[in-house]
Order: C-alpha cells, then sequence, then structure tokens
C-alpha cells in the first residue's frame, strides 16, 4: 500500500448502500475546512464509481484508495 | 452549479418504480447538483398524505423500507418537488392533499426548468 495522507476525520459508511454512503460524505465534507482530509470506509459494491464521480463533480480531491477484504478506503481531501 | 430535472410518473400501483427516481435526486443533491423532481401523470398519488407511510419499497428478499424514508431523505438533502396541476384533478386530489414541502407549477414552468437545466431524466 503506498503512503496514505493521515485524516482529520473519519466516516464509516460499512453496509449502508446507495444513496447513503454519499450523502453521508456530502454532509460530512460540508462540516470539514478547506484542504482537511477525510478518511471514508464503505463496502458498497457501487463505492469506487460512485466515490469517484462525486469528486469529480464537486472538486474535493480522492487522493488516494485502497481496499482490504470488503472495505474500502477513501482519503478525501475538501477543496 | 449544474442542473438536473427528473420526472417521475410511476404511482402507488408501482411500488417497485416508486424509490428510484427519490434516490438518484438524493445522490445529486449530495453531489452539489441543483435538482428538482417532476412528479406527473401517476407520480402526484406517491405525494398523498399518508400513502408514503405505509408504501413498502420491495426488495427481492426481506422486507422493505417505507417510501416516506426516501421521501425526506431527498427533501433534506434540498432536493425540489414539483407537482404538476394536471395530473392532480387526474387523480382527484387538491393541493391540501399532498404533503408539505412540494410545490405546484404549470406547464410553462415546467418547460421553463427543463430548459434551464442541464439534464432531464424521466422515469
Amino acid at each position: 500500500m503506498t503512503e496514505t495522507p493521515s485524516p482529520d476525520r473519519t466516516l464509516d459508511t460499512k453496509g449502508l448502500l446507495c444513496p447513503m454512503p454519499i450523502v453521508k460524505l456530502s454532509r460530512a465534507v460540508k462540516e470539514m475546512g478547506s484542504k482537511q482530509v477525510i478518511l471514508m470506509e464503505a463496502t458498497d459494491p457501487g463505492a469506487i464509481p460512485d466515490v469517484a464521480a462525486w469528486s469529480r463533480q464537486t472538486g474535493n480531491a480522492l487522493l488516494a484508495q485502497d481496499q482490504v477484504g470488503k472495505v474500502m478506503r477513501f482519503w478525501i481531501q475538501k477543496a | 452549479m449544474a442542473r438536473i430535472l427528473y420526472v417521475h410518473t410511476g404511482g402507488v400501483s408501482t411500488p417497485e418504480r416508486s424509490a428510484t427516481p427519490i434516490y438518484l435526486a438524493t445522490t445529486a443533491a449530495a453531489m452539489d447538483v441543483e435538482v428538482g423532481i417532476y412528479f406527473t401523470v401517476n407520480g402526484p398519488t406517491l405525494l398523498r398524505k399518508g400513502v408514503a407511510e405505509t408504501l413498502i419499497v420491495p426488495k427481492y428478499e426481506g422486507k422493505g423500507a417505507p417510501l416516506r424514508r426516501f421521501i425526506d431523505q431527498a427533501l433534506e438533502m434540498g432536493v425540489k418537488f414539483y407537482v404538476c396541476q394536471p395530473s392532480l384533478d387526474l387523480h382527484g386530489l387538491t393541493r391540501e392533499d399532498l404533503i408539505d414541502g412540494v410545490q405546484m407549477i404549470g406547464g410553462a414552468a415546467f418547460n421553463d426548468m427543463a430548459l434551464d437545466a442541464d439534464q432531464v431524466i424521466c422515469f
């Protein structure tokens, strides 16, 4: 695994399905300051394309991602 | 800000079609898209007071969730709900029969919104 940025907060969406992981991510990022990093964990099978699309549309950068078993992790930096 | 307008024509007789446009609109709102749903044809029957609490969005296995949960999620995320006036007449409904948070519009306002939106998606 490549070195990952240390997050300012984490968001557990494991077990949640579309659209809840993205809704919770949106809400969490709105509460954060610019340049802060959130680590999101998800098990929704659509999470990888969904987080990428959300990042592209909102301009909040997807810094890194990995997968351990069924759990996908995303490091996102608020614009 | 990008704009998407969903058109929802499904009603209480097709519960399996009831939630998808609402899910997608909620997701769009979470992507910072300005989003509305225009309920027309049978769509307004989903917004009748007391209906969404008991209308279960089916699942292949197990018990689905009531539609009201998805409506509340969408409204909380800032999705605008618009209702077509003539399609209320189709079902003998009036504005007073509908849940709070919906806005009545006519054909001209709908067409205007469609022309201003980046995408119009119909169900």
